[in-house]
């Protein structure tokens, strides 16, 4: 397809970017990826399918996509740092004139890491682990500086200065093991950083990291990217990533770019109806409405052959015959935009409030391949859940009651710690919350936090070392071994990775009986006709009991993770990101699933997840955790609108939302810092090291919850936010 | 870390203790006993007994073990019967030997094996990778006697290159002093070596080329050469280092079959000889030995992952 190039950015401010240069053209790129398919027949995927863009000097352009949508390809294929079996069939990649796609080998080792610097998504695995992070950083200038050691290293003490990593001078000599997960990234940064390139590609650079964490290193990219006057590409899957970091995003759906346009009138007005399905999934749209998600069904192409016409069509509720014979052309949204291009026949109107305003509609459409959608009766119900806003969500008996519950672990230390460093790690410190009947508890809060500990706690497969777990008012640590059979009954977890929970070699089927056939419940055909109604339940075909995990997707096999813990009928499920490796659109399946499923048989959650969007959709109440003890609970609308606690404010503040409200500035403190280790948690309160509001009182005394603003939702802090509070 | 090398040294003595316990009653329970061995089958029972008496072998079996430990406190292992000598100056003579053999062995293994893993893990699917791991199949699945024989058959005697005897001298130096006499033991040993040393560096580096720091490395501009160097020897040599500590024991038992083979003065001969003739005391002396070697090696093994990887150094 002969790409009509889309003109050149528009600027964006004044002395940014004007008509002049460009930094890097991606003129018509096609990669092919070589390899093998189940059957180990081999298969080629066209990963990439005329992909074109292009780059001012300055500029950051900001690729968006699912998985498999070609995004990290296109950003890999600049630097020629392509997967084994990849390879470039056509098109060209000019930086500064020079084709990239065609250059030999030197001349690409000249460019990476000189001209051009990459960001990875991992900072501990894209780290050499047995070398030192000083000579890590001085690598690229002994490449392509000619300087001396003593030079390059000077040269990188002063670049991990720039990336705020402290006493750089000191760090030099550390591994990368013993830096947090941020400071990685910040010396990868630094790595790619170091010879000042012109254009620097961050592949999902914080896509490992914590939510505040994810902030600072996003405000460092941008902050050096003006310092240095540099391109920035910055990949991601995350909108709410992309909304703030970028002038122009291009949005990639199976191999192609689906739409290209500066950042606000994409996010306002996209035009393409892949954009706007996959805007509609996001679950901060439909926080508080009581509404299912909008959710995109089926699964995104695999890509093996070219499909004629919109790579979209199969999944699209307004594809029409046109869609799935011809490919449509790029085209411009309007005279007034002529950098808002767009490949779509129909595309949705341009009118953004009618955009905000339009319901879910896509999820009507059900293709005939892809398991059926459960959120079908969603519209019939949107009240269900929406009384979570009243005081206290829904008024049930309790169900779990977690009692000033503790969980320390004993550091196994190796044969090279010193003694002094060997103290328990304190994971849960102390917390009382409840679960009623037919509720969804969400717990809210960063990596090692303890809510994954708390989890598994409620479920009664580790026990506390102080405080109580009760379920029905029955305390579940003093179970003799068949109390805890018929517990667990009762109480049934669903993990983030299934696949990983489930055993790879065996069938769908027994895995699912599995757990009938532990707890003796019916005779063979008895348990797979219920394997059978398990399946109806999550929408998944009967055929499924013959195959392996590794044949279904992710989002599959999420499903069939609820089949599972579904499968004894219990009364309370702990989910713990139980959709956090999905993508957006398949997220919003899992998320209206669950959904419908507890409006059905009544059940509980206790849903565990990193992810604030998530949580205020799905739970009636929240508890937010920090270092160990729960900060602040309560009705999750209450929560997410009023936060009481300083950490759960920042944390909202934090959060990158890829809700853009006109020219809403962005008020308020992001979270600095990090969190301190749970080996030596600081004295009194937990987060005082890290607040605003911290006087000497927090520091000797533990702060004991209180109810300062509404019944219902507890803070534990000597200065809650009572009239920021009311004032917001 | 000083911590750390006491508790393991108790930890060893331990297992000596064990070690000498067991092999100790295993011997005793030996047909025929020392008397026998060393009387000949003509000795009348009354020299048997008056043997037996002298040596203390007619106490009950702990007593006789405690009267071995005491005197292996004092450092006295014991004299062989059949060569006269105490076991200590036997071993004392003869290990350094073994030592020089294996020591050679593994150096030339390891010179060999790690850049042949290396081009392996290059050339992955390419013909020299299926050559050299077959031929690697092949040198792994060939018992060392064979081995050795093919070798003498090959070279000492179809086109005699190389003595088929090692040298006889009583000292390493003079050992040392006939190169040629080394070439077909030290061969026979290490060849095996490479072959199974090549094959955990080959996967060790292709896991490593997998990893995301070398895709990295990669985009800082440096070459396939300095990625190897610089970033992907180090860690896959991690592996290798602790397969070398737990390696140890198995070397010394193919040195005992080389030995014999090539009749070279080394321990190994020495246990092969003193197995023949019931000699108790050497036998005990160099399964000590042995015990000592392994308790070494996984000792040597930790030390060497702490040497190569940061992350052990610290583990918390």
């Amino acid at each position: 397809m002969p790409t009509k190039p889309p003109k050149a950015p528009a600027p964006r401010t004044a002395e940014a970017a004007p008509e002049q240069g460009t930094l890097l053209h991606i003129d018509d790129l096609h990669l092919t990826i070589a390899g093998r398919g189940r059957a180990g027949e081999e298969r080629t995927v066209h990963a990439l399918d005329g992909v074109s863009l292009r780059l001012a000097p300055g500029e950051a352009l900001g690729l968006v996509g699912e998985s498999g949508s070609g995004k990290t390809m296109t950003a890999l294929s600049v630097l020629g740092l392509l997967p084994p079996g990849a390879r470039v069939t056509s098109g060209r990649i000019l930086l500064e004139g020079t084709d990239l796609a065609a250059a030999p080998e030197p001349v690409l080792r000249g460019v990476r890491g000189n001209s051009v610097g990459v960001v990875f998504q991992d900072p501990l695995s894209s780290l050499n682990p047995t070398m030192t992070i000083g000579a890590q950083v001085a690598e690229p200038l002994l490449l392509h500086r000619g300087v001396g050691r003593a030079e390059a290293r000077e040269k990188a003490e002063e670049t991990l200065r720039m990336v705020g990593l402290p006493q750089p001078g000191e760090r030099m000599r550390s591994y990368p093991h013993q830096l947090s997960g941020g400071m990685r990234q910040r010396v990868a940064i630094a790595m790619a950083l170091v010879c000042e390139p012109r254009l620097l590609i961050a592949d999902e650079p914080t896509t490992a990291l914590d939510v505040t964490t994810q902030h600072q290193i996003l405000e460092l990219i941008g902050e050096l990217r003006e310092r240095l006057g540099m391109a920035l590409v910055l990949v991601s899957h995350d909108l709410g990533v992309i909304a703030r970091r970028v002038d122009r995003v291009a949005v990639m759906y199976g191999g192609k770019v689906a739409e290209q346009a500066p950042v606000r009138r994409l996010f306002t007005a996209p035009r393409h109806r892949y954009t706007r399905a996959l805007f509609d999934a996001l679950p901060e749209r439909a926080a508080g409405t009581g509404r299912p998600l909008a959710t995109i069904p089926g699964l995104p192409p695999t890509l093996v052959g070219t499909p004629a016409g919109c790579r979209f069509a199969p999944r699209c509720a307004h594809a029409t015959e046109e869609c799935r014979t011809q490919e449509p052309p790029r085209r411009t949204a309007d005279e007034d935009a002529p950098d808002h291009t767009y490949a779509c026949f129909h595309p949705a109107a341009a009118d953004a409030t009618e955009h905000a305003a339009e319901p879910a509609t896509e999820h009507a459409a059900e293709p005939a391949d892809a398991a059926p959608d459960a959120d079908a009766d969603g519209s019939e119900g949107p009240a269900a859940s929406a009384d979570a806003a009243g005081t206290g969500g829904p008024t049930g008996d309790v169900l779990l009651e977690l009692d000033a519950v503790r969980k320390e672990y004993a550091l196994r230390s190796g044969p090279f710690t010193r003694r002094r460093d060997r103290r328990p790690v304190s994971a849960v410190a102390g917390v009382s919350l409840t679960v009623r009947r037919g509720e969804t508890f969400g717990i809210v809060g960063e990596s090692g936090c303890g809510k994954s500990t708390l989890g598994r706690m409620a479920v009664g497969m580790e026990d506390p070392t102080g405080g109580a777990v009760r379920f029905d008012g029955q305390d579940v640590a003093g179970l003799d071994r068949a109390g805890l059979r018929a517990h667990r009954r009762r109480v049934q977890l669903m993990f983030q990775d299934s696949y990983a929970s489930m055993d790879p070699r065996m069938r769908v089927g027994a895995i699912l009986r599995e757990p009938l056939v532990i707890q003796g419940i019916g005779d063979r055909a008895a348990q797979e006709e219920r394997v059978r109604e398990l399946l109806d339940e999550v929408g998944l075909p009967h055929g499924a009991v013959h195959r392996y995990p590794h044949e279904f997707s992710g989002g599959q096999r999420q499903r069939l993770g609820l089949a599972r813990a579904l499968a004894l009928s219990p009364s309370l499920v702990v989910a713990d990101e139980p959709v956090s490796a999905l993508d957006v659109s398949v997220q919003a399946q899992i998320l209206n699933l669950m959904r419908d499923l507890q409006r059905e048989k009544g059940l509980s959650y206790l849903f565990i997840s990193h992810d604030l969007a998530v949580v205020r959709y799905l739970a009636d109440r929240v508890g937010v955790m920090y270092l160990g003890s729960l900060v602040e609970t309560g009705p999750a609308a209450e929560v997410f609108a009023r936060p009481l606690h300083p950490y759960t404010r920042g944390l909202l503040e934090t959060a990158d939302s890829a809700v853009v409200d006109e020219d809403a500035p962005r008020e308020g403190s992001p979270l600095a810092g990090e969190t301190p280790s749970a080996a030596r948690p600081p004295s009194g309160c937990r987060f005082r090291t890290r607040c605003p509001l911290a006087t000497e009182l927090c520091a000797t005394t533990p702060p004991e919850p209180s109810e300062p603003a509404a019944p219902g939702h507890q803070v534990s802090c000597h200065f809650p936010l009572v009239e920021t509070a009311r004032a917001g | 870390m000083i911590r750390f090398l006491l508790k393991r040294t108790g930890q060893a003595l331990v297992v000596l203790f064990l070690v000498s316990l067991i092999v100790f009653v295993l011997l005793h329970q030996l047909p025929g006993g020392p008397a026998r061995a060393i009387l000949g089958p003509k000795a009348t029972p009354e020299a048997i007994a008056h043997f037996n008496h002298l040596q203390g072998y007619d106490r009950s079996l702990p007593v006789q073990y405690g009267m071995y430990l005491k005197r292996l406190v004092t450092g006295d292992l014991g004299e062989s019967y059949k060569l006269n000598q105490p076991v200590l100056t036997l071993l004392g003579e003869r290990l350094p030997k073994t030592l020089l053999l294996t020591g050679l062995s593994v150096v030339l293994a390891a010179l060999l094996a790690v850049p042949l893993g290396i081009l392996q893990a290059v050339r992955r699917g390419r013909a020299s990778d299926y050559v050299l791991t077959g031929a690697a199949f092949v040198a792994y699945a060939t018992p060392v006697f064979f081995l050795g024989l093919v070798l003498i058959l090959g070279f000492a005697q179809q086109w005699p290159l190389f003595p088929a005897e090692a040298p006889q001298s009583e000292t390493v130096g003079g050992i040392l002093a006939e190169p040629a006499g080394l070439v077909l033991p030290v061969v026979t040993m290490a060849l095996g070596i490479i072959a199974m040393f090549s094959r955990y560096m080959r996967s060790a580096v292709l896991d490593n080329l997998g990893e995301d720091y070398v895709r990295t490395a990669r985009s800082k501009g440096q070459s396939q050469v300095r990625v190897m160097a610089r970033h992907v020897l180090r860690n896959a040599l991690i592996p290798l280092a602790s397969l070398l500590g737990l390696y140890l024991p198995t070397l010394f038992s193919g040195a005992l079959v080389v030995e014999s083979m090539f009749n070279y003065p080394g321990m190994g001969l020495l246990f092969w000889n003193a197995a023949q003739s019931n000699d108790f005391p050497v036998l005990l002396g160099v399964t000590l030995v042995v015990g000592v070697a392994t308790v070494l090696g996984s000792l040597l093994t930790d030390i060497a992952y702490a040497v190569l990887d940061p992350r052990i150094r610290s583990v918390s």
